[in-house]
């Protein structure tokens, strides 16, 4: 048996660490294992070696923003699963940018948090409603193309229908829907600031055929083109 | 608009009074001073029929005048020099055919052209006037030099230039500092009224949000004391709906940022109160810059929101994303059976989907 994912929990209020940590002791596989729980990152930079595979931050400590020390955890070897109240679109993507693996949104926390952790630990995107909503409505220069069958998976994901439902509406496998959302995230992975995480994240998706090489084409490199036509990556379109 | 209209109707009405007030002034001139002076120097003029004459032609200009200011208020520069020109000719005429020696004892035109002047040129630049009034003190110099020039007639020109001029430029000037003071008058009273507006608009939505937080202090307090105190059992499958429900209004309560009323996603808050009484947890997102939604299709939107919200058992997810050109908005909810939904018509896709127990519909507008 493989052996678990071990967690550490960066969350300043007790009651959601106790949470968090009985949702992963709760998980049936007890495929992960929190090792380490704290109010803030001090702890954690006071080690030499990564404590723990993945680390699930909540992005509000004593009432201030961490999304920038995110590429500090990822330089030191960590996997960041970020946990948050916030699920404003601009602080999801700002996370993501930043070389976070996975958004989850405190109401997400139940069905999605165990998950979004292992899928971390295994470097393969995992795409929360939150971030989904985040990514569909991205107008960031630099977004990646996606492409219809993207677009349209991410939607329906983020209207609230299960991936089976989502792959019936769209005349695909669930699988095939993991494909086209798993792709849109690892695109995402190729544009923006540089970060370990991030590199780790599309090799694998190249690894596991969710992407091929050719496929990652930043946003900007057709709109900024000379003749082109304007309406050219258009969400939706 | 019609926070506009009070004020410059206010602005208006004093500005009118204003030159009805200018106008008493010249007409009484016209016909007690001048009149009164044409009269009483009768014998003097050489020919009194052409000082009536021109004494006509004055008030002829003084009646197109008065017609013009007030049927159009701020008149065009075009009628308002004719009027100005033709006054100053009458007066320069009249005051040529005086007697050579007693020009300016006998002249009643000189402060009548003037006061015509200021009637038409008050409201338009001020340089304006200050050019009139000068041509025709020059054109009544002209003629006394024509006449022979003389010390004591000098000073006479002076005197009456200080008195009939002087007050004639202190009136135009009295004219627009009232303008001046009716126009901040009645901007006061306009943004005065504009601020009313918008305070009982922001008054209107912290009223409903005020209520809604009420609501919330009889539902959700007494849950949480439940909780705490034990009597309400979280694994029990009633209490765990209620928590959803009363978690979901106060998020709705928190992420409330919209306030403009007849919104789509103030409407879709409106139908989501509704099922929240009846113990549906529902839940709203947004997704992108949404654009506006006309009426009709709103009400398409939010008679789908109604139909599945009737039908839903105890979860609805509601959401609006920007698409390309319009707005797809979308509902997921737990309604059991197939929802009987409007057709799509103009501009508007209605699509649906059962999945088991879960139902979803999406209504699409769009602006093409």
């Amino acid at each position: 048996m493989e052996q678990p994912v071990t967690v550490a929990i960066i969350e300043d209020h007790p009651v959601v660490t106790e949470g968090v940590a009985s949702w992963i002791r709760s998980d049936p596989g007890q495929r992960a294992r929190v090792v380490r729980m704290a109010p803030d990152l001090a702890g954690l930079r006071a080690l030499p070696q990564p404590s723990a595979d993945v680390v699930i931050l909540d992005l509000e400590l004593a009432g201030t923003l961490v999304t920038a020390q995110i590429p500090e955890l990822v330089a030191a070897g960590y996997r960041v699963v970020a946990f948050s109240g916030h699920t404003d679109p601009a602080i999801v993507m700002e996370t993501l940018d930043n070389g976070a693996h996975a958004y989850v949104s405190k109401e997400e926390g139940r069905d999605h948090l165990v998950e979004a952790v292992l899928a971390a630990a295994a470097d393969r995107p995992y795409v929360t409603r939150s971030q989904a909503r985040a990514m569909l409505a991205d107008q960031q220069q630099a977004r990646p193309v996606l492409s219809q069958q993207e677009r349209q998976a991410l939607l329906l994901w983020f209207q609230g229908m299960s991936k089976a439902s989502v792959g019936r509406r769209m005349s695909v496998s669930e699988n095939t829907v993991r494909q086209y959302i798993s792709r849109a995230r690892a695109k995402y992975a190729a544009t923006g600031r540089t970060a370990a995480s991030k590199d780790a994240l599309l090799a694998r998706a190249i690894e596991d055929g969710v992407l091929k090489p050719g496929e990652i084409i930043p946003y900007q490199s057709f709109a900024r083109g000379a003749g082109d036509p304007p309406s050219l990556g258009l969400p939706g379109r | 608009m019609t926070t506009v209209q009070p004020a410059a109707i206010m602005s208006g009405r004093y500005q009118r009074a204003f030159t009805l007030a200018v106008l008493f002034l010249v007409v009484g001139w016209h016909l007690a001073g001048a009149g009164g002076q044409l009269l009483h120097n009768g014998p003097a003029y050489g020919s009194f029929a052409f000082q009536a004459a021109m004494w006509l032609v004055m008030a002829l200009a003084i009646a197109v005048g008065s017609v013009l200011v007030l049927l159009r208020g701020i008149q065009g520069r075009r009628a308002a020099w004719a009027v100005a020109v033709v006054a100053l000719a009458a007066s320069t005429a009249a005051a040529a055919a005086s007697p050579a020696a007693q020009m300016l004892a006998v002249n009643w035109a000189w402060g009548s052209a003037g006061w015509t002047g200021l009637l038409v040129l008050m409201r338009r630049r001020f340089g304006e006037l200050v050019l009139f009034l000068a041509a025709e003190a020059m054109a009544t110099l002209g003629v006394q030099a024509w006449d022979g020039l003389h010390r004591s007639d000098l000073a006479g020109f002076l005197a009456v230039l200080a008195w009939s001029t002087g007050a004639q430029v202190a009136v135009a000037a009295g004219v627009r500092a009232l303008d001046a003071a009716a126009g901040q008058a009645a901007a006061a009273a306009r943004s005065e009224h504009i601020a009313r507006e918008r305070a009982a608009t922001a008054e209107i939505v912290r009223a409903a949000r005020h209520a809604r937080w009420l609501a919330l202090q009889e539902s959700a307090v007494p849950l949480v004391a439940e909780l705490a105190a034990g009597t309400a059992d979280p694994s029990d499958e009633e209490v765990r709906t209620r928590c959803a429900v009363q978690a979901a209004r106060l998020r709705r309560l928190l992420a409330e940022g919209d306030e403009v009323p007849g919104s789509l996603v103030h409407e879709l808050y409106a139908s989501a109160d509704v099922a929240e009484r009846r113990g549906i947890a529902v839940e709203i997102e947004t997704a992108g810059p949404l654009p506006q939604v006309p009426r009709p299709a709103r009400r398409a939107i939010t008679d789908a929101a109604i139909a599945i919200l009737t039908e839903a058992r105890s979860q609805a997810r509601i959401t609006l994303a920007a698409v390309a050109e319009g707005i797809a908005v979308s509902f997921v909810a737990d309604t059991g059976d197939g929802v009987l939904l409007p057709a799509s018509g103009d501009e508007i896709v209605i699509q649906q989907q059962q999945d088991g127990y879960m139902f979803w519909a999406e209504v699409r507008w769009n602006s093409q």
